[in-house]
C-alpha cells in the first residue's frame, strides 16, 4: 500500500479555512484603517490597497468564498442526485430517457460562461451565483448518481434480497442508496474544489460580488498588484482557499481509492 | 464504426438545436438591456424608448429568436447594439488569439499528460509514481488565478524576465508573450489528464489480453505501444474533452489577467454592455466548439476501441 497523506492532514487543511470561515465574521477586531499596503503594528497581516486591516478582511470573507461554494454543491447533489436516482431505479424506460437525455444536451454548455452571463445579470447576487454554479454541475451529478446506482441495482445482491421478497423501498433505499454513498462522497471532494474555482473565478473576474468585497478571491484579485509590497493581501486569502481544496482533493483521492479497494474485495 | 458516426453527428445536430435556444433565452432573461445600459444618464426616457424601437428590442422574445436563428443558418450573427458592426467581425477578431492560446496549451499539455501518465501507470506505486501523483494532487487544487498572480509577480515584477501584460502586437510573432499565459493553464490541465491516462494505463496493464500477449512473449515495448497505449487512451481523450471546460475557464481568466484581446475578453465586455446579439454570438460559437470537441472526442475513442456505445 502506498503511503498516503494522514488523514489528519487533509482534516486540518479542509477545517482551518472552514473555521475561520464560519466563526470569523465573529471575531470582535476592529482595527483603524491605515495606509495602502502598510506593513507594522496593529496590522498583524498588513493593510491592503484600500488601507484595510488584511486580518480583518480574512476573516470577514471566507463566508462568501465557502459558502457559495458548498451550497452550490449541496443543491446539486439535491437536484442532480434524485434525478439520477429517480433515473436508475424507475421501471419505466421513458422516464429515464425523459431524465438523463435533456442532461447529455446540456452538457457541452461551458460553466464558466453560463455562470458569467447569470452573475453579471443579477448583479453581485450571491444566490444567483450559487445557482448557477448548481446548475451547471447537476447534469454530471445526476449521471455519476444514476451510473452507480444502476451498477448497485444489477448486482447479485439485490437479485437475492428481491427474491427474498425484499419491499421496493428496503431494496432501493436500503441497499442501493448506501452503496451509492461511496462513489459519492468520492465526488463530492473533487466537486467541492471545483465549485470553489468557478466561483473564486468569477468573482477573480470582477463578474460576481463587489471589487471592494471582503471575499477572499476578489480580496487576491484586488491587491494582485501590491503582492511584491505587501505579499500578505494576497498570500493570506489565495493560502486560505488552496488549503481548502487542497484538504478537499486529498480526503476525495482517499476515498476513490477505499471505494475501489471494496470493489476489488466484492469482486 | 460509419452507424455509430451517423448516430452521434444526429445527437449532436439536436444538441446544437437545444443550446442555441438555450442561449437565446438565458441572454434574453439578462436583466436591462442594452438601450438602457448605454445612455440612461443622457437620454429622456421617450428618446430611450424610441432606440429600443430602433434596435428590435419591442419585440416578444420569440419573435426576436426565429428572426435571429433564422439569421444565424444563413451565416448572419447580427449586429453588434454597441458598435454598429457586425457580429462576426467580432468573432474573427477574438478568435485568432484564443485559439493560438488554447491550441499552443495543447501542444504542450497531451504530450506532457501522455508521456507523464504512462510513466506513472507502468511504474504503479513506485517511488516516482507516487512523487508525481502527489504533485499532481496538490497543483491541481490551486486555482488558475492564483498560479497566475504569482507566476506574474516573481517571473515579470521581480525578476523581469517575462511581459506581464499583452502590449500590443502578433501574439505568434512574440511567442515571449505566450510563455506566463501557457505556463498557468498548464498546471491544472496537465494534473487533471495524466491522472487519468495513468488509470487508464493501470487497467489496461491488468488486462487479460495484456497478461495473454506478455505471456506469448510479445516484447514488452510493442505491449505497450500496441495494446496498452490504445486503452489507456480512451479515459484521457474523454478527459481532454471535459478538460476543454476547465481550459475554457482558465482561458477566461488568462486573457483578463493578461489583457489578451481574445474571445473571453470580447465576452465579458459585452455581458458587461449587455450587447445581447455579441453574446449570443460568441457564446454559439463557443457551445459549437465544446459540440465539436465533444464529438470529435467521442468519434476517436469509437475508433481507438470499437465496443464504445453511444452516450452510456
Amino acid at each position: 500500500m502506498r503511503a498516503r497523506t494522514p488523514i489528519a492532514v487533509s482534516l486540518v487543511l479542509v477545517l482551518v479555512p472552514l473555521l475561520v470561515a464560519v466563526f470569523g465574521p465573529f471575531v470582535p477586531l476592529d482595527a483603524e484603517p491605515g495606509l495602502p499596503y502598510e506593513r507594522g503594528p496593529g496590522h498583524p497581516l498588513g493593510t491592503d490597497g484600500l488601507g484595510r486591516d488584511v486580518l480583518q478582511l480574512l476573516l470577514a470573507g471566507g463566508r462568501t468564498a465557502l459558502g457559495m461554494a458548498l451550497g452550490a454543491v449541496a443543491i446539486a447533489y439535491l437536484v442532480g442526485g434524485l434525478i439520477g436516482l429517480v433515473a436508475a431505479s424507475t421501471r419505466h424506460r421513458w422516464l429515464d430517457e425523459l431524465l438523463i437525455r435533456p442532461l447529455d444536451v446540456l452538457l457541452p454548455l461551458p460553466s464558466l460562461l453560463v455562470i458569467s452571463v447569470v452573475a453579471v445579470g443579477w448583479r453581485a447576487s450571491a444566490l444567483a451565483i450559487t445557482l448557477a454554479v448548481a446548475a451547471v454541475n447537476v447534469p454530471t451529478v445526476a449521471r455519476l448518481v444514476r451510473a452507480a446506482a444502476l451498477d448497485a441495482a444489477s448486482s447479485p445482491v439485490v437479485e437475492a434480497l428481491r427474491m427474498q421478497r425484499e419491499s421496493w423501498f428496503g431494496i432501493h433505499l436500503g441497499y442501493v442508496g448506501r452503496a451509492v454513498l461511496g462513489p459519492v462522497a468520492a465526488d463530492i471532494g473533487t466537486r467541492i474544489t471545483l465549485a470553489v474555482f468557478l466561483v473564486a473565478s468569477v468573482n477573480f473576474l470582477g463578474l460576481g460580488l463587489s471589487p471592494t468585497a471582503a471575499d477572499w478571491a476578489v480580496s487576491v484579485s484586488r491587491n494582485r498588484e501590491g503582492l511584491l509590497l505587501q505579499p500578505w493581501a494576497v498570500l493570506a486569502p489565495a493560502l486560505l482557499l488552496v488549503a481548502f481544496t487542497l484538504g478537499f482533493n486529498l480526503l476525495a483521492d482517499r476515498l476513490v481509492h477505499r471505494t475501489r479497494r471494496m470493489a476489488e474485495v466484492s469482486r | 464504426m460509419r452507424a455509430y458516426a451517423a448516430q452521434r453527428a444526429a445527437l449532436a445536430v439536436l444538441q446544437l438545436a437545444v443550446l442555441s435556444v438555450l442561449v437565446f433565452v438565458l441572454t434574453s432573461l439578462l436583466p436591462g438591456d442594452a438601450a438602457d445600459m448605454r445612455f440612461t444618464e443622457t437620454l429622456t426616457p421617450e428618446q430611450v424608448a424610441s432606440l429600443r424601437a430602433q434596435l428590435g428590442l419591442e419585440q416578444p422574445a420569440i419573435e426576436r429568436f426565429v428572426t435571429w436563428a433564422g439569421n444565424v443558418l444563413s451565416g448572419d450573427l447580427g449586429t453588434s447594439l454597441i458598435s454598429g458592426g457586425p457580429v462576426l467581425d467580432i468573432v474573427k477578431a477574438s478568435v485568432g488569439a484564443t485559439l493560438v492560446l488554447t491550441l499552443a496549451t495543447l501542444a504542450v499539455v497531451v504530450p506532457l499528460a501522455v508521456a507523464l501518465g504512462i510513466l506513472m501507470g507502468t511504474r504503479e506505486n513506485g517511488r516516482l509514481d507516487r512523487t508525481i501523483t502527489s504533485i499532481t494532487l496538490a497543483l491541481s487544487a490551486i486555482p488558475d488565478f492564483v498560479i497566475a498572480v504569482v507566476l506574474v509577480a516573481v517571473f515579470s515584477l521581480k525578476l523581469g524576465w517575462l511581459p506581464a501584460t499583452w502590449v500590443g502586437g502578433d501574439l505568434l510573432a512574440n511567442p515571449v508573450l505566450l510563455v506566463l499565459p501557457v505556463g498557468v493553464l498548464l498546471g491544472r490541465t496537465v494534473c487533471l489528464l495524466s491522472r487519468q491516462v495513468r488509470a487508464g494505463t493501470i487497467n489496461a496493464l491488468h488486462a487479460d489480453y495484456v497478461v495473454q500477449a506478455r505471456r506469448l512473449g510479445v516484447p514488452r515495448r510493442r505491449v505497450l505501444m500496441r495494446h496498452v497505449l490504445p486503452n489507456a487512451a480512451v479515459p484521457g481523450v474523454q478527459e481532454l474533452a471535459r478538460t476543454g471546460d476547465t481550459l475554457l475557464g482558465g482561458v477566461l481568466v488568462v486573457e483578463a489577467i493578461f489583457a489578451i484581446p481574445g474571445f473571453a475578453t470580447a465576452l465579458v465586455d459585452g455581458v458587461e454592455t449587455r450587447d445581447l446579439p455579441v453574446v449570443q454570438g460568441l457564446t454559439l460559437v463557443l457551445a459549437v466548439a465544446a459540440l465539436v470537441i465533444n464529438l470529435g472526442a467521442d468519434l476517436v475513442c469509437n475508433r481507438l476501441v470499437p465496443r464504445t456505445e453511444l452516450l452510456r
